[in-house]
C-alpha cells in the first residue's frame, strides 16, 4: 500500500465523520425550530412525561399479576375518595385503584397507538405508493377506495367495525387500523405525484438507477414529512377514538384502558362520586391534546406550505 | 479533425405530443404537439444550441435525447458508425427500394436509444447525461454533495467503494469545487455552486454527450459567465458533445457551434452559428435577433421585434406556423380558417353574436350567427385592413346567406426545411427566392 493511498483512507475517515456531524446538525437545526415554539414545547412536555408514565408503569404502581393490563381489585376499599392511604386517586364503585388504571391506562395508550400507527403507516404508505407510482386505472380504483373511506366519519365507521367484529382489545385495534390507514395512502400518493417529477428523480434515471432504489433513496424520504406529521397527530387521535369506543363496551370490561374506567366510574357521577372518571378522562384529553400540539409543530417545520387543519 | 467529424447522436423526425385530458373520466380530448418532427445531428466534441421562444419544445427534444420520455415518433440514434448513417439516408429516399426492412430494424434494435436494452442501454446512459435549469430542483434536498455526485459511480461500479470518494473529490475539483464541499446539503450553496454540482454530477461517469437544458438561465450574469467558462473548459479538455438549451441569443453565440432554431415544436431554421447571426433568413431567427438588443446587425435592425401571441400548440397552424405573427406573410405561407378567428377573435361585435362554426376542414367552414347584422360585419372584417392582404389573397370563397358566412381558403401545403447554401436551411417560402 502507498503512502498516498493511507492518507487517503485517512482523509475519508476524517470526512465520514464530518458527514455524520453534518447530518446531526441538520436534525439538530430542525429541532431547535419546533422547540421555538412554546405551544409545542408544552405539548411536548406532556407527551414526554407520558410516555415515561407508561414506561415505567411497571416502576411507578406494583403491577398486577399475573396480567398488569387488568385492573387490581380492592372490594373493600370500593368507592373510596382520592388520598386515602393506598389509593391516592381513589377507587371505582367497584374497587379498582384509579391511579393505578390512569398509570396503566397509559401504557394500554402508548400500545394502542404505536400498534395501530406502525400498521395504518405501512398499509397507507404502501397503498399510497402504488397509487402514485403506477398511476392509470390502478390509482383510479386504490383512490376510490380511499374516497369511499375517507367519506364516512372516522369514529362512525371505527365503531361500526368494532361493533361488527365484537368487543374485545384486539378488534378495536382492527377497526382503527381499518379507519386510519386511508389518511397516509392519499397524502402518500400526492407526495409521490409531486416528488417523481422532480429533476432529481430524472436526474437519476439520466444515470440509470433502478426504479426500486430510486424510490428507496429520492422519492420515498423526500415525500416522507407529512406521513410523519399525520402520524404524530395520529397517535393523539387513535387514542381518543380508542377511549370512545372502550366507553361505549366494544373493548374488554376490566382492563386498564382510560376509556373502560370513564365508563366504571360513570354510574358514581351522580353520588358526587367523580374522581373515577375524571382522572382518566382527562387522561384522554391530555394525550390527545399534547400529540395534536407537537404534531402542528412539527407540520409548521416540516411542512410550511399545508396550512393549518380545517 | 476527422475523428471530431464523427456524428454521435442522430435525432431523425422526433415527435412528441403530449396527451390533453379532461373531465372525471381523463377523456383524451387533444394533444399537444410538443415536439413535431424535429432533425439535428450532433458531432463528437461539438456544440449544438437549440433556442426559441419559451414553450416550442426545446426542453422537451432535451429530455426525449436523455431517454427521459417515449417519443410518439421517429427515432434518436447513438453512436452511429458512418455506414449506417449512409444506409439511414438511402432509405429515405423514398425511391431506393435498395435497403430492406430488416437492415433498418437492425440498426434500431442496436442504436436506436428507445429500442436498445440491456448493456447497450447502459452504455448510453453513460455517455448521455443531463443538467437541469432549476439547480434547486435538480438535487435532492435530502442528500449530501458526497451521495449526490458519487452516485452515478456507485450505480454503474465505476470503481473500487474505495476509491469512490477520491474520485467525487477529484469531480468537484474539476467544477471549482473541492472536498470541503463534500459533506454539505445542496441548499447550504449558492445558485451557481448548486449548478457546478450538477455538472460534477454529469461528468461522473465520462459521458460523451451532455444536454444542458439552460444551465444558466436562472443565474446572475457573472455567475452565468463563470459557468459557462466552466462548462467552455470541460468541453475542451474532454471532447463534450452539448445540446445546449436556451433562449438566450448571446449565451448561444458564445457556446454553439451549430445552431438549431425551433418555432412551435418544429424546426424552423439550422446552420453554423457564424452563418446565422451574420445571415439569417427566416423570419422568426431576424425578429428574435433583433429582440436581442446587444445582438442588433445590419440585417435585423429594420425588423420589428416580436408580437403577438404563439399559437396553441394543441392546434398548430398549418402550413407555415410562424404565419400568424410574421410581418412579411406571403400568400403561400398556409392560410386557413383558424387565422380568421385569430384575427378577429377581439371583436366582440362579431363574436358575441357567433352561434356555431361548421368547420369542415382547415381551410373549410360555414360560420352562422344570431343576427344577420353580426353575419355582415364579419364580410365587411374579412375585407377590411384587419385581414392581410397576402390572407385576402388566398381566400377562395366568401359567401354571405342571411346569418350564415361561408369561407374557404386555398388549401396550402406545409413548407419544407430548404436548404440556403453554405450548409444552413430554412423553413420559409421565401428562401431562395
Ligand atoms: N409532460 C407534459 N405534459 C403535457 N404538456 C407538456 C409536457 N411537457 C411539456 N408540455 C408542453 O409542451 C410544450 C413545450 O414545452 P417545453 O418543451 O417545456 O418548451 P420549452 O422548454 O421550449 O419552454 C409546451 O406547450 C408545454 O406546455
Ligand atoms: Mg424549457
Amino acid at each position: 500500500m502507498t503512502q498516498d493511498s493511507r492518507t487517503n483512507s485517512i482523509v475519508i475517515n476524517g470526512l465520514n465523520d464530518s458527514a455524520f456531524k453534518v447530518r446531526l446538525n441538520r436534525n439538530l437545526e430542525i429541532i431547535q425550530s419546533v422547540l421555538a415554539n412554546p405551544t409545542t414545547v408544552i405539548g411536548l412536555v406532556i407527551v414526554i412525561l407520558m410516555l415515561m408514565m407508561a414506561l415505567l408503569a411497571p416502576v411507578i404502581t406494583e403491577p398486577n399479576m399475573p396480567d398488569p393490563y387488568q385492573m387490581p381489585r380492592d372490594w373493600q376499599a370500593a368507592r373510596s375518595a382520592p388520598l386515602t392511604p393506598g389509593h391516592v386517586l381513589g377507587t371505582t364503585n367497584r374497587g379498582g385503584d384509579v391511579y393505578y388504571g390512569v398509570v396503566w391506562g397509559a401504557r394500554t395508550s402508548l400500545k394502542l397507538s404505536l400498534i395501530v400507527v406502525c400498521l395504518t403507516v405501512v398499509l397507507g404508505v404502501t397503498i399510497g405508493s402504488i397509487a402514485g407510482i403506477v398511476g392509470g386505472k390502478v390509482d383510479e380504483v386504490l383512490m376510490r377506495i380511499v374516497d369511499v373511506f375517507l367519506s364516512i366519519p372516522e369514529l362512525i365507521f371505527a365503531l361500526a367495525i368494532a361493533a361488527i367484529l365484537g368487543p374485545s382489545f384486539t378488534n378495536i385495534i382492527l377497526a382503527l387500523v381499518v379507519v386510519f390507514w386511508v389518511k397516509y395512502a392519499r397524502i402518500m400518493r400526492a407526495q409521490v405525484i409531486r416528488i417523481k417529477q422532480r429533476d432529481y428523480v430524472d436526474a437519476a434515471r439520466i444515470m440509470g438507477d433502478s426504479k426500486i432504489q430510486i424510490y428507496l433513496k429520492d422519492i420515498l424520504p423526500n415525500s416522507f414529512s407529512p406521513v410523519m406529521v399525520q402520524a404524530t397527530l395520529d397517535m393523539g387521535n387513535i387514542v381518543l377514538v380508542g377511549a370512545t369506543l372502550s366507553f361505549i363496551g366494544l373493548s374488554e370490561a376490566g382492563i386498564a384502558e382510560w376509556g373502560v374506567l370513564v365508563s366504571e366510574g360513570q354510574a358514581g357521577i351522580s353520588a358526587g362520586r367523580w374522581w373515577a372518571s375524571t382522572f382518566p378522562g382527562l387522561m384522554v384529553f391530555l394525550w390527545a391534546l399534547a400529540f395534536n400540539l407537537v404534531g402542528d409543530g412539527l407540520r409548521d417545520v416540516l411542512d410550511p406550505r399545508t396550512e393549518t387543519k380545517r | 479533425m476527422s475523428s471530431a467529424d464523427k456524428t454521435i447522436l442522430s435525432v431523425k423526425n422526433v415527435k412528441k405530443h403530449f396527451p390533453i385530458k379532461e373531465g372525471v373520466f381523463q377523456k383524451v380530448v387533444g394533444q399537444v404537439h410538443a415536439v413535431d418532427g424535429v432533425n439535428f445531428d450532433i458531432k463528437e466534441g461539438e456544440t449544438v444550441g437549440l433556442v426559441g421562444e419559451s414553450g416550442c419544445g426545446k426542453t422537451t427534444i432535451g429530455r426525449c435525447v436523455a431517454g427521459l420520455e417515449a417519443l410518439t415518433e421517429g427515432n434518436i440514434y447513438f453512436d452511429l458508425p458512418s455506414d449506417k448513417i449512409a444506409l439511414l439516408e438511402d432509405s429515405e429516399k423514398q425511391d431506393d427500394k435498395k435497403v430492406s426492412a430488416e437492415q433498418i430494424e437492425e440498426i434500431g434494435n442496436s442504436y436506436d436509444i428507445g429500442k436498445i436494452e440491456g448493456d447497450l442501454f447502459n452504455h448510453y446512459r453513460r455517455n448521455c447525461q443531463m443538467v437541469f435549469q432549476d439547480s434547486f430542483a435538480s438535487l435532492s434536498p435530502r442528500q449530501l454533495v458526497s451521495d449526490i455526485v458519487s452516485r452515478p459511480l456507485r450505480v454503474h461500479n465505476v470503481c473500487p467503494e474505495n476509491e469512490v470518494i477520491p474520485r467525487t473529490i477529484n469531480l468537484l475539483e474539476q467544477v471549482g469545487l473541492g472536498a470541503q464541499h463534500l459533506y454539505r446539503f445542496p441548499h447550504q450553496f449558492s445558485g451557481g455552486q448548486r449548478q457546478r454540482i450538477s455538472i460534477a454530477r454529469a461528468l461522473a461517469l465520462d459521458p460523451k454527450l451532455i444536454v444542458l437544458d439552460e444551465p444558466t438561465s436562472a443565474l446572475d450574469v457573472s455567475v452565468q459567465a463563470q459557468i459557462l467558462n466552466l462548462l467552455h473548459d470541460l468541453q475542451k479538455k474532454r471532447g463534450l458533445a452539448y445540446l445546449f438549451i436556451t433562449h438566450n441569443l448571446s449565451v448561444i453565440r458564445h457556446m454553439a457551434d451549430k445552431i438549431v432554431v425551433m418555432y412551435l415544436g418544429k424546426v424552423v431554421e439550422a446552420g453554423n452559428t457564424e452563418d446565422i447571426f451574420a445571415n439569417p433568413q427566416h423570419p422568426y431567427t431576424k425578429a428574435l435577433l433583433a429582440a436581442s438588443p446587444d445582438l442588433q446587425s445590419e440585417v435585423t435592425s429594420g425588423m420589428a421585434a416580436l408580437d403577438g401571441a404563439i399559437p396553441d400548440p394543441a392546434r398548430p397552424p398549418q402550413g407555415c406556423s410562424f404565419r400568424t405573427r410574421c410581418p412579411v406573410a406571403q400568400p403561400e405561407c398556409g392560410w386557413e380558417v383558424d387565422d380568421v378567428v385569430r384575427r378577429l377573435e377581439h371583436k366582440d361585435s362579431i363574436f358575441n353574436f357567433l352561434k356555431e362554426v361548421d368547420q369542415s376542414d382547415a381551410f373549410n367552414a360555414k360560420f352562422t350567427f344570431e343576427t344577420e347584422a353580426a353575419a355582415n360585419q364579419l364580410m365587411a372584417a374579412m375585407k377590411s385592413d384587419d385581414i392581410p392582404d397576402a390572407m385576402k389573397k388566398m381566400v377562395s370563397k366568401l359567401n354571405c346567406d342571411a346569418e350564415h358566412v361561408t369561407v374557404s381558403f386555398k388549401p396550402a401545403k406545409t413548407v419544407p426545411l430548404i436548404a440556403c447554401g453554405n450548409g444552413s436551411s430554412a423553413r420559409c417560402v421565401l428562401v431562395n427566392k
